[in-house]
Formats: structure tokens, C-alpha cells, sequence
């Protein structure tokens, strides 16, 4: 025994030898991470910052060889432990923003919404159904008008003259509360589409529902301008910010068809697998709807009060339509295959 | 359960975990054992995170209330004055973000967890092993929309109209929201569409290597390979609990039952009679000597009755 001198008894385990080499390192790591993730990593010196991901390596690696030679349980659940908080921190959903913006806007969600093509054609289609539907009902009978609008009119309703519809969807009149009106409306328009999203999880027949439901809300207000003479200039007043509401909300919708058509026809999947690759698609279609909306409440509260004259209208809302379109159509394009997700979903036969 | 892959050597589930584990492979190839968060610890979370929810609003009004500005009071100016319009919009954007936001920019933060979660200790990760995506956490948040609120608003109905349909439908939904208790990964909806898991992620302490402290040398204490021989892994991890916790009663009985086990003799000599613990730590240290060496070897005893 050639280490006698020492206090310690010498080193006769493998495991031993192991945790003595890298010890070191695990005790770092454990260090960083704490510093971390209590925010801390904004004052990490460069050398400490390119250090992270290879002592994060290491531990990992030490894990790994760990559990092959060591029966050490102690130190086994200390670098379980150590590598789980590690890996959470590493690979959590923080990265440079910059790059996720980039990412998203020029990649993954133009992406994701055209491989939704037939999904949107349903959506749409039960939008029109439903704006020509309301129309229909209250030219039959206008009392279906109150049913469909709801709390919602803000003094849009049958009673109301030529002149005082006229002024709900005049400039801005001074004194009327049209932009608390407006953001309330945005939060709410918000929801529903949220809901027609969600709602796709329990079939999909809700989200058709809640879609056609809109759609009769929005044509029953057609009608009962249209009714007053009053028809182009209700619809140039609703293009402004409707162009871009009611492609967000037609998006929400379509993502819920998707995560229906995945959960009732998984394909050559799982049903668990389909469903988590239909979440990731639909979520991502999920996020630009929910971001026109905000912008759609944008355009409510300053444009709809500023822009004035009819074709002015017109031409702002379909600005942004053809705006929308093309963005939706033509980024993101590649040019040489490559093999993501999104592109054998849009092989599939649609229902 | 994950069996233990011989090939790869990795990938056991310990046996000091308990519940129900969710394996997770990193993108360096490495199986991570996560333990799962139990329905009780997400359920206490989300409550934490709805009383912050509901209370956020009340104190806000009750500081609107407090705070003394007059003008700005409704009996002082009528509804349209801007600063009560501008004060309107901000209460219906944080109820805005309250409700529909809260989660999801919580979810995204560093942490990956809402306060609530963070109290609990657990976190969201992602299924595959790779980074959580923002679309993930929007999605398995998006879903709390049917999870959640859709069951709170027709529990309300059913209360109020008592209309059979809004019980159908609480029924429907109720088991949606109760999908966590029905799945081993305990994941619900969300989880499922954001290809999510929610996990303990607790903090461990290292401790000492016990084998460093065994007496090596220690006259009385030398084993026969057959005296060893009788224990497998599991029975290793125990004395080593044993040894860490250091009650004497447990030592005592623990030791006899080893020394009745294995056939131990004590020496002649009263001083050269080692203590319980003494004995244990030699016997543990033996143990792990010999079933270490096994294993490298690629043979692996599970407990005393592998083999």
C-alpha cells in the first residue's frame, strides 16, 4: 500500500476512482445552475457562458457512465437530479428571441397555416354559411336579428334610425366610448376563436358550430344596414379590421378541424402520436391567429376611427387582405425539399 | 416500468423513485428518469395559480379604491373622460392576459413553470427531448379553454338552469379534465397535443461515498466471496439507506439479520468485535465491490433472488 502516509484509505472501487475525477465538474454545474436559475445569467462572464453546455455534457455523460458502473444510489439520484434541473434549464423554451421571431414568422407559421389548406377551406366555408345564413333568417324574420347579434350591438339595433347606425360606423365622434368598446370587442373575438380552436379537441362539430354562429352574428348585421340602405358602407366600415379578424378567427378555426381530423383519422400514427404532432402544427396556426387578432384590435381602434371615406376603407381593408394572403402564401418557401413535418401533412386525403 | 437495457447499460428506472416515471431521452443520447408529477401536486399548483388569478384583480380594484385619486374617481367624472377610458382598457387587458395569457407567458419564461408550479417544484418539459417550443406551450395552454373553463362555465349553468344537456355536457368535459388520472405519464389534453409531460424536478444533495469510509483493514472483517454473494442491487440500496440514516435500532436488526444470513462468526476477542455499523459498512463495502465488478462485466443482479 503505497499511499499509507494518506489518511484516507486508497481508491479500490472503479466508482470510486470515477466520482474523484469528475466530482469537480458536477459540483460546478450544480453551482452555475443555481446562479441561473435565479436569474443570474445575465452576469455570467463569456468563459463561464461557453462553459455551461460542456460542464452540462459532462455530467450528462457522467450520468450515463454512472449508471453502468456505479451502484453508488446516492450519487445516482444526486445526478439525476442535477442533470434533470440541467437539461430543463438548457432546453427550456428560452432561447435568443431574435431567432425565434425570425424563425416563426419567416418559417414555421406561414408554413403551418398552408399546410392547413383544407382544414381552411372548411372554416371558411362555415364562415360564409353562416354570414349568408344570418343574412337569410332576418330577412325572413328580423326578430332573429337580437337572438344572433346579441349584447354585442351597441346600439346597432332594429330600433335604431338611418342617422343613428350611420354614427356607429362614422370617424371619430368625439365622446363616445368606441375604443374601450373596441378593445372589449377584441378580447372577446379573441375567445371565441381561442374556443374554436380548443373545441376541435371534442370533435370538431363545435368549432363548425361556433364558426357558423359568428358568421350569422356578422351577416345579421349586414342585413339590418343592408335593410337601411346602408349596405356598402357597413361592409367598408367592417373591412378595415374584419379583413384581418376574420382570417385570424378562419385560422383558429381551421386548427381546430385539424386537431380533429388528426384525433379521429391519426393515419399510420398513434392516436397519442398524431395528436401531439397536430398540437405542435395547429398551435403554431394558433399563435399567428391570435397575433392578427391583436393587430385586427390595432387597426379597431385607430384605423376604423381615422379612415373615413368609403373607398379609402375598401382600399385599407383590402390592403390587408392581399397583405395576409401573401404572406400566408408565398414565405417560407423552399426551394429544395426538406423533409419537415409539414409537408406529408398536406398529402393527406382531407375529410 | 422501463426495463434495464443490458446493450446500453443506461436507462434503469432507480427503485428510490417513486410513482410512475417519465423517460425522457436528451438530445446527447442520455435517458433522463424523470419522476412524474402526481395529479395532487398539479392539482395544488393550478390552484396556487388561480388564487393569484382571481386575487390579482381584486387587490387591483381595492388599490384603485385606496389610492387617492380624486379625479379619477366615477362620481367625480362622467364615463367617456379619457383617463377613465384609458383606465377601462387596462383592466380589460390584464383580465385579458389574466385569463388567456398567464399560463402561457409563465410556460415561456426561463423557468418553464408558473408560480404555482414552482411552489410544487415541477416543471413542463418536452416529450421528444428536445427544446419546449413556444407553439407547445401555446397549444397545451390554448387547451385549458376546454379542459377548464368550459367545465367551470357549465358546472355554473347546470347549477342555475339545471338543463340536462348542460349536465351531459359537464359530464363530457369533466372526463376530459380528469384524462390525468387515467394515463400512466398522467398527462392531460394539453400535454398530449403539445407533446408536453410535466415533471418533479427536485434538487438532490451529494452526499459522501459510503464504500470511501469503510475500514479497509480491520482484522475481524474479511468476507467470503460466498458470505457475499447472497445480496443483489436492490438490497445494496437498501443497506445504503440504512447506512445514511444511521438509527441504531434499524443497524442492530439490520446487522443481525446479516450476520444470521450469511453465517458470520464472531472473533474470540471482545475488543475485536466491530459495532453494527462498523460491520455494516464493511459488509456494504464488500457487497459493492463485488457487485460493481459484475457489472462491468455486464452481469447484473437485480436482488437476492436474480441468479
Amino acid at each position: 500500500m503505497s499511499e499509507a502516509a494518506n489518511e484516507k484509505p486508497p481508491l479500490q472501487l472503479k466508482s470510486q476512482k470515477f466520482r474523484e475525477a469528475r466530482e469537480k465538474d458536477w459540483k460546478a454545474l450544480a453551482k452555475q445552475i443555481d446562479r441561473a436559475e435565479n436569474g443570474g445569467l445575465r452576469k455570467f462572464t463569456t468563459e463561464e457562458l461557453l462553459d455551461l453546455p460542456v460542464l452540462y455534457r459532462s455530467t450528462v455523460s457522467s450520468l450515463s457512465m454512472a449508471q453502468s458502473i456505479s451502484l453508488d444510489r446516492n450519487l445516482i439520484t444526486f445526478l439525476q437530479a442535477l442533470c434533470a434541473r440541467a437539461y430543463v434549464y438548457m432546453y427550456g423554451p428560452h432561447a435568443r428571441p431574435g431567432v425565434i421571431v425570425r424563425d416563426f414568422f419567416l418559417r414555421d407559421l406561414p408554413r403551418s397555416v398552408r399546410a392547413l389548406w383544407g382544414e381552411l377551406s372548411l372554416s371558411t366555408l362555415c364562415l360564409v354559411l353562416g354570414i349568408v345564413g344570418g343574412i337569410l333568417m332576418c330577412m325572413a324574420d328580423p326578430s332573429w336579428y337580437d337572438p344572433l347579434v346579441g349584447g354585442m350591438s351597441q346600439g346597432r339595433d332594429l330600433n335604431a334610425s338611418v342617422d343613428d347606425l350611420r354614427k356607429t360606423i362614422g370617424g371619430s365622434e368625439s365622446g363616445e366610448p368606441l375604443a374601450a368598446f373596441s378593445v372589449f370587442l377584441m378580447s372577446h373575438n379573441t375567445q371565441v376563436t381561442l374556443s374554436a380552436f380548443a373545441l376541435g379537441v371534442i370533435g370538431g362539430l363545435p368549432t363548425a358550430f361556433l364558426m357558423i354562429v359568428f358568421g350569422m352574428s356578422v351577416g345579421a348585421m349586414v342585413w339590418l344596414f343592408a335593410s337601411r340602405g346602408l349596405g356598402p358602407d357597413f361592409i367598408a366600415w367592417l373591412s378595415i379590421h374584419g379583413t384581418t379578424e376574420l382570417t385570424a378567427a378562419v385560422i383558429g378555426a381551421a386548427a381546430g378541424f385539424h386537431l380533429a381530423r388528426r384525433i379521429m383519422f391519426p393515419g399510420h400514427l398513434t392516436r397519442k402520436a398524431a395528436l401531439a404532432e397536430a398540437g405542435r402544427l395547429a398551435g403554431t396556426a394558433m399563435l399567428g391567429a391570435m397575433l392578427m387578432l391583436v393587430i385586427a384590435g390595432f387597426i379597431e381602434g385607430v384605423a376604423r376611427q381615422t379612415v373615413t371615406e368609403m373607398w379609402a376603407r375598401f382600399t385599407f381593408g383590402g390592403v390587408m387582405l392581399v397583405f395576409w394572403l401573401a404572406y400566408f402564401i408565398a414565405v417560407g418557401r423552399l426551394r429544395k425539399p426538406r423533409p419537415p413535418k409539414l409537408s406529408h401533412e398536406v398529402g393527406h386525403a382531407q375529410t | 416500468m422501463p426495463r434495464p437495457d443490458l446493450m446500453k447499460g443506461g436507462a434503469v428506472a432507480l427503485p428510490s423513485t417513486e410513482g410512475p416515471v417519465t423517460p425522457v431521452t436528451t438530445p446527447e443520447g442520455v435517458v433522463l428518469s424523470f419522476r412524474t408529477a402526481s395529479f395532487a401536486s398539479r392539482l395544488a399548483a393550478l390552484v396556487i395559480d388561480f388564487l393569484i388569478i382571481i386575487l390579482a384583480p381584486v387587490v387591483l380594484v381595492i388599490l384603485y379604491i385606496l389610492l387617492p385619486f380624486e379625479h379619477l374617481k366615477f362620481d367625480n367624472v362622467k364615463m367617456d373622460h379619457p383617463a377613465i377610458q384609458a383606465l377601462f382598457i387596462l383592466f380589460v387587458l390584464i383580465g385579458f392576459f389574466l385569463r388567456s395569457g398567464y399560463f402561457m407567458l409563465f410556460e415561456l419564461g426561463p423557468r418553464a413553470a408558473t408560480p404555482g408550479k414552482r411552489v410544487m417544484k415541477i416543471r413542463v418539459i418536452s416529450h421528444d427531448g428536445g427544446h419546449l417550443t413556444p407553439s407547445a406551450v401555446i397549444t397545451r395552454n390554448a387547451l385549458r379553454e376546454v379542459e377548464l373553463y368550459l367545465p367551470l362555465t357549465l358546472a355554473l349553468q347546470a347549477s342555475v338552469n339545471g338543463g340536462w344537456v348542460s349536465l351531459v355536457a359537464l359530464i363530457w368535459t369533466l372526463t376530459l379534465a380528469l384524462l390525468p388520472l387515467f394515463n400512466t405519464s398522467r398527462a392531460r389534453l394539453g400535454d398530449f397535443l403539445g407533446g408536453t409531460r410535466v415533471v418533479h424536478v427536485p434538487r438532490e444533495r451529494l452526499s459522501f461515498d459510503l464504500a470511501e469510509q469503510a475500514p479497509v483493514t480491520s482484522p475481524g472483517l474479511t468476507f467470503t466471496p460466498e458470505q457475499i454473494s447472497v445480496y443483489g442491487e436492490k438490497e445494496l440500496g437498501v443497506l445504503e439507506e440504512v447506512l445514511r440514516e444511521k438509527r441504531a435500532t434499524t443497524l442492530r436488526a439490520v446487522a443481525d439479520r446479516i450476520k444470521a444470513r450469511i453465517g458470520w462468526v464472531e472473533p474470540k476477542i471482545a475488543s475485536d468485535i466491530p459495532s453494527d455499523e462498523a460491520f455494516l459498512r464493511a459488509y456494504y463495502a464488500a457487497l459493492r465491490a463485488q457487485l460493481e465488478g459484475r457489472m462491468l462485466l455486464g452481469r447484473r443482479r437485480k436482488d437476492k433472488f436474480d441468479e
